[in-house]
């Protein structure tokens, strides 16, 4: 691109950093909590997660102090119990799966010269929603209530109301919370991702770390939805006794299996893969060269993203599945490791072809290598079948998944900290402190985890509270024990670094490590992200383009100014980078944080079982968010287009395939029809064990499911119809949405008539309960589809959407399109499937 | 085959077409030998010919990927010119593009004929 | 040191060789530690260790362990050794040279590793776990697990019972047994790991584990899916015997009686333990819980929990629940120690 950059003198420049500033101002005191910016986002998320992460290393200990010795009674097995299933639940989903959207939400913007990711107030909602449901799950342990059937939940140990309590209810819903807020996140880093990148940043040019968090968040929408199915599934037992998993009424408690490793091992490199990225940016910056083998860490990424769905029956060798199901996914388990020792060989030809600087960073960062290859090769091993079978739910396996956590996820986190510390606050932490930190926790890792694998092998089994004498696990226990505390003063020594008092660097160095890549321009003093937002023609910018560094703070490049008094990003195209839109995000809200807690509170009395609380949260919370979208979505602009600087106008307002809205909605479908999905494999997976099972009980009949999908399909092509007339004139689009609206309604009442007219009891089996299940779900999605149909009718009618200005009505439309897809399958499968498969 | 598939793709989504076809023929193995065995199918059907069956599909994957590879061969120019491909162009955008489909469809062929070694060793239902 | 100068941009950066140096010494010195530690660890031999085979199954998947533990060390070594000489190397490799590493490191040479150790995993699965249909004559014992003991029945030709016992399992050594595994309650896990791998027990469901022993002794076998409080103190004794040794105990089981202590027997009937036990030859034939026919050969008390003995016994009769949490049967504290004592006696006395 050859273009005249901007030239400003610097009074002009003073003047715009002004207008910048207050746009985009950290509010202060209490306000400070309606904060949606992605550098406070990020922080407290970050830190919140960590926070976890620290409690639940806590639980260790105490598990480790219990099985110091043979016989020991320091605690009760009910407290062990409980102790071991909130600290793999937390480990999981309140640190390992948080933090990678923490440092995503902190880095993805500055990475990609965007000043904000698209949903800034999606983000702040998801925190909160994160941070109420982790508080809640966590401090059941002060109740004794806290879950105790492992992070895993098996029924029917879990659906036993007199062992799991209350507990597997604050496990189930407090996770189901957690999920959308994870969900809500992958939106926001997906779009982030493709849309919003500094003009010219091609996608071979993008840094490693987006490419990814691409496939890392792409992965969550596939992964998340099947748990969200079975927690469904699992709830509905626990509340209303509808037997899915009950085997005395037909249920099975293998489908939760299913579900939970569907979701449970992509999760395992959805929490690795973000951290490998933060290695992908630490190994070049300390080899002072570029990566080598980019395109082999997109082999890398993108393959592991898809072989990882192939894993799953691997958790499940031992259930006396067909052998020859297992040996398939035998395979893909060990095809899997093929792109991790990609990833791991391009980290060290990078090394190999520069000079290497060995700073704590990169000390973290190898010490990671090392024991994560070792996790690694004990992962081929338990990949095979027949070691599995002897090495499955014994210590071996607590060995290896240490070994790939700590080393694979946790040291290259450390490192990452370590590495970006001074971008978050300008100051570097201690490397005296940093090296002690590494030796602890590398020598305590080891002492810790390694005995383990002997203990394993030697038969000792996993979640014992307390083991006999004598048996050969006295020694390795106690050398475990022993471990466990050096690597908690390691873990101890790090907090310590980040906590105390370190002073101001001498000069200001906005980039200390010498890195390449475009974050390092940002000045974390100012909230404003990018000052201005640069043309990338380089991987490394820093090192390739000249003078960028003062280009960006002088304002030359693009958005140097903020005269229209809002918060605007530029959106590019996804390919080459090309300039589109100057995107308006949200800015400072209370609404988010209102929304959370309606939420939270709806599954907070959902778990006390206090249904008119819940309504009166479900009711706040909807009002919150039609509220929120209602004010802050899709404004209709001042002005068509904006001055972005360059001599170069974009449009504020669009609408289709090219906003960012319409993508967002794409994508949360997806992983909604994942979950919808996961209910079809339930419905198939029940017809496979039982012979007759359509003409076990009463069925829905085959009218009423066809009324409804007939009725569905109308409210379909109305809804398209509604989005065509449209751009003619607001009658004919009103008329057309008045009428979708009517058959919605009379669709879903359809949609469920034929299970209720039909006498379907769903605790007598569970062909009528997976029935009502999907009849419920689709109809839900049709009674949201028709509010959507509302809502554009009131926009339409309040003159917040017109004819040129139809990202409403464009979005409702692609909802529909899923939603037909969804009626279709549902009631062809409900109404139909039993003619066939009699 | 050049009039077929017009030889500028833009699109990212071409990248994932080889993985795409391991997930299928994944998919189909799985359920098919998870169908016949918890149906008892085996009175009706041999095991063998469910392999023979599954071995097909598994040739027509390994074509398509094949295929795959071809057309990403020729997005890279036929292997003219090297990586790193970081020049801020749109030709090396495209060469990028089409030498990590390469790589994808090498990758997606290996867990493909992976998925056969099962076909060979395991002839019965047996848990 | 001050290390603000080391890696600052545009100041100078010390060379790679000085800024590992400090920093890898240690490394070694931990993996000495490491390894010196291990060896007197790492002993196999144990009456549960998967790594001290007294089965067909648990000696080949053994020997595929020590093939993989060596083949994985030298690989861990090597990547290891590649990763200390990438950052203490002096002159830089050339892009090319260091893409070929990625190639044949990364990609050539795991696949080919890979393939051909899925290859004989593959094929070793049914040659461990042949499939023995109904009528292949092979001895057939049916095990259920429950919270938290094991009920173990043996069937005859038939497939009828022929007699049950509880948390203690004989076979016969040279020959295959079929176990068929079930559970009434929640997912349990059997598990004997010299003679081979688990195979869980879940409710609605019946597995099937072939396994065939080698070598006579007394091993032990547990629970390895976690299955609720006393998931910890499930555990079960296995005895592998010559073939003969095991058709007499066979025969000698069948025609068990309740034993000669008459006096002891009144007093177990008496206090209601009939209701869930049951003992061969006496009136005693409850179900819910364990059967007590020769109770006293068996190798603990509880399932693990205790060691066969009088006193412990009597303790557990006195109040299970402090012994194992959360197990079934209520305490019997109410009766006088003498009593206990005595039930306890006649319990041990039971052959």
């Amino acid at each position: 691109m050859t273009m005249e950059l901007g030239n400003f003198s610097p009074e002009e420049r003073a003047a715009q950093e002004e207008r910048l500033r207050k746009v985009w101002e950290t509010p202060k005191g209490i306000r400070y909590w309606t904060s949606v910016n992605n550098s406070e986002i990020g922080l407290w998320y970050g830190v919140t997660a960590f926070a976890f992460m620290l409690f639940a290393g806590l639980l260790g200990l105490l598990m480790r102090l219990q099985l110091a010795v043979p016989e020991n009674d320091f605690i009760s097995a009910e407290l062990f119990n409980q102790a071991f299933t909130l600290h793999g639940t937390v480990m999981m989903f309140l640190f390992a799966v948080p933090i990678f959207e923490a440092v995503a939400i902190f880095l993805l913007p500055s990475m990609l010269g965007a000043r904000e990711l698209p949903f800034p107030r999606l983000s702040a909602f998801g925190f909160w929603s994160f941070l109420i449901g982790g508080v809640f799950v966590c401090g059941s342990i002060f109740f004794n209530a806290a879950p105790n059937a492992g992070w895993f939940m098996y029924p029917p140990l879990a659906t036993d109301d007199e062992y799991a309590g209350i507990g597997a209810d604050i496990w189930l819903l407090g996770l189901s919370f957690i999920e959308v807020a994870s969900i809500a996140a992958a939106v926001e880093i997906i779009v982030g991702i493709m849309k919003c990148r500094a003009p010219g940043m091609r996608i071979n040019l993008m840094p490693m770390f987006a490419w990814y968090l691409l496939i890392v968040a792409g992965m969550i929408l596939f992964a998340f939805p099947p748990l969200i199915a079975g927690d469904i599934l699992f709830e509905m037992e626990r509340m209303f006794d509808w037997p899915f998993f009950d085997a005395t009424r037909g249920g099975d408690p293998l489908l939760w299996q299913h579900l939970f490793w569907i979701f449970g091992h992509p999760e395992v490199y959805i929490i690795f893969l973000p951290a490998i990225a933060l290695m992908a940016m630490i190994v070049p910056t300390f080899s002072q060269r570029p990566i080598v083998g980019y395109s082999w860490i997109v082999l890398a990424a993108v393959g592991t993203g898809f072989l990882s769905f192939g894993l799953w029956v691997h958790h499940m060798f031992t259930t006396g599945l067909p052998q020859i199901s297992l040996a398939f996914f035998s395979a893909a388990s060990e095809a899997v490791a093929i792109p991790t020792g990609v990833q791991i060989f391009v980290f060290i030809a990078t090394m190999l072809a520069g000079r290497v600087i060995f700073s704590v960073p990169m000390l973290f960062g190898a010490g990671g290598l090392i024991i994560f290859v070792i996790g690694g090769l004990t992962g081929v091993m338990v990949a095979l079948v027949p070691f599995d079978w002897q090495a499955h739910d014994t210590y071996f396996i607590v060995a290896h998944l240490h070994y790939v956590l700590i080393g694979g996820m946790l040291f290259p986190v450390v490192a990452g900290i370590y590495y970006y510390f001074p971008f978050v606050t300008g100051k570097k932490l201690s490397d005296a402190w940093g090296r002690t930190a590494f030796w602890l926790m590398f020598v305590g890792f080891n002492v810790t985890f390694f005995p383990m694998h002997f203990s394993g092998l030697r038969g000792m089994p996993r979640r014992v509270f307390t083991y006999p004498e004598d048996i050969g696990w006295d020694w390795f226990n106690l050398i475990s024990s022993i471990g466990a505390f050096v690597f908690a003063a390691g873990v101890a020594t790090f907090v310590i670094d980040i906590f105390r008092p370190k002073q101001q660097p001498a000069w200001r160095d906005l980039n200390p490590w010498n890195s390449g890549t475009l974050e390092w321009t940002n000045d974390p003093a100012e909230s404003w992200g990018m000052r201005s937002v640069p043309i990338i023609t380089s991987r490394y910018p820093l090192w390739d383009q000249p003078n960028l560094q003062a280009d960006i703070e002088a304002g030359r490049f693009y958005l140097p100014d903020a005269k229209s008094g809002k918060r605007e990003t530029l959106v590019t195209s996804v390919l080459d980078a090309k300039p589109i839109q100057c995107l308006r995000v949200g800015g400072v809200s209370y609404v988010t944080i209102i929304a959370a807690i309606a939420l939270g509170g709806v599954f907070i009395a959902l778990t006390f079982k206090l249904w008119i609380t819940t309504i009166v949260f479900a009711i706040i919370t909807f009002i919150a968010i039609i509220h929120w979208l209602w004010n802050g979505t899709a404004p209709i602009p001042e002005v068509p287009e904006i001055d972005v600087g360059l001599g170069e106008t974009l449009p504020i307002y669009v609408s289709g395939p090219a906003s960012v809205g319409w993508w967002a909605m794409f994508i949360t479908m997806v992983g909604d029809g994942t979950a919808f999905a996961s209910l079809i494999f339930g419905y198939f997976f029940y017809w496979t064990i039982h012979d007759d099972f359509t003409t076990i009980a009463n069925g829905p009949g085959v009218l009423w499911p066809v009324a409804a999908l007939v009725l569905y399909v109308i409210a379909w092509v109305l809804t398209l119809l509604a989005r065509e007339l449209n751009e003619k004139g607001p009658r004919g689009a009103r008329l057309a949405l008045t009428a979708a609206l009517a058959v919605s309604i009379a669709a879903s009442f359809a949609g469920l008539a034929g299970p209720y007219l039909h006498e379907m009891d769903p605790t007598s089996h569970v062909y009528p309960a997976i029935v009502w299940i999907v009849a419920i779900w689709t109809v839900t999605h049709g009674i949201v589809g028709a509010i959507m149909q509302g809502y554009c009718l009131a926009r339409s009618i309040t003159g917040r959407m017109t004819a040129e200005y139809d990202q409403d009505i464009r979005n409702v439309a692609l909802y529909w399109h899923f939603m037909a897809f969804t009626a279709v399958v549902t009631f062809a499968v409900l109404g139909l499937f039993p003619l066939v498969s009699t | 085959m050049k009039s077929f598939i017009p030889r500028e793709v833009e699109t990212l989504w071409t990248l994932f077409t080889a993985p795409t076809v391991w997930a299928l023929h994944f998919l189909v193995c799985y359920a098919t030998v998870a169908v016949f065995c918890a149906k008892g199918l085996a009175s009706e059907v041999s095991f063998d010919t469910v392999r023979i069956a599954l071995g097909v599909v598994t040739v027509l994957a390994l074509a398509m990927i094949v295929l795959s590879a071809w057309l990403a061969w020729r997005q890279w120019g036929f292997g003219a010119a090297d990586p790193p491909h970081d020049e801020a162009t749109r030709n090396a955008r495209t060469l990028f593009q089409g030498f990590a489909t390469l790589l994808l469809s090498g990758l997606s062929f290996v867990a493909v004929l992976y998925m056969a070694i099962p076909m060979i060793f395991i002839a019965e239902c047996q848990s | 040191m001050d290390d603000d100068r080391l890696t600052g941009a545009g100041r100078p950066i010390r060379s790679g060789r000085d800024g590992i140096s400090d920093s890898y010494r240690p490394a070694i010195r931990a993996t000495t530690f490491i390894l010196l530690l291990s060896p007197p660890l790492a002993s196999c031999s144990g009456v549960q260790s998967a790594l001290d085979p007294a089965g067909h199954e648990a000696r080949d998947v053994a020997n595929l362990f020590f093939v993989m533990l060596i083949g994985g060390v030298a690989i861990w070594a090597g990547v290891v050794g590649l990763l200390f000489h990438a950052a203490r190397k002096r002159k830089p490799y050339s892009e090319k040279g260091a893409g070929w590493v990625i190639l044949w490191g990364g990609a050539v040479f795991p696949t080919a590793t890979l393939a051909a150790l899925l290859s004989y995993a593959v094929w070793l699965m049914p040659n461990i776990r042949p499939w023995f249909g109904e009528d292949a004559g092979v001895g057939r014992v049916e095990v259920t697990g429950e919270q938290f003991w094991w009920r173990v029945r043996y069937l005859d030709e038939g497939g009828a019972v022929a007699f049950e016992t509880a948390n203690e399992v004989r076979v016969p050594i040279g020959e295959p047994v079929v176990f068929l595994l079930n559970s009434p309650d929640v997912i349990h896990s059997f598990w004997i790991p010299v003679l081979g791998g688990k195979m869980d027990m879940i409710p609605g469901r019946e597995n099937r584990l072939t396994l065939q022993a080698e070598k006579p002794g007394t091993y032990r076998g547990v629970c390895a899916e976690f299955c609720g409080t006393s998931h910890a103190l499930m555990a079960f004794t296995v005895h592998a015997m010559e073939p003969e040794a095991y058709k007499a105990w066979v025969a000698a089981r069948r025609k068990a009686s309740g034993g000669q202590d008459q006096e002891g027997l009144a007093l177990f009937l008496r206090h209601g333990c009939a209701a869930c036990h049951a003992i061969s030859g006496t009136e005693a034939k409850g179900t819910i819980g364990p059967d007590l026919t020769a109770f006293g050969e068996r190798g603990s008390v509880g399932a693990g929990a205790l060691p066969n003995g009088q006193e412990h016994i009597a303790r557990f009769i006195r109040d299970p629940g402090q012994v194992k949490p959360e197990a079934r049967m209520p305490h019997f504290s109410m009766l006088e120690e003498a009593e206990i004592d005595r039930i306890a006696a006649y319990l041990k006395g039971l052959r």
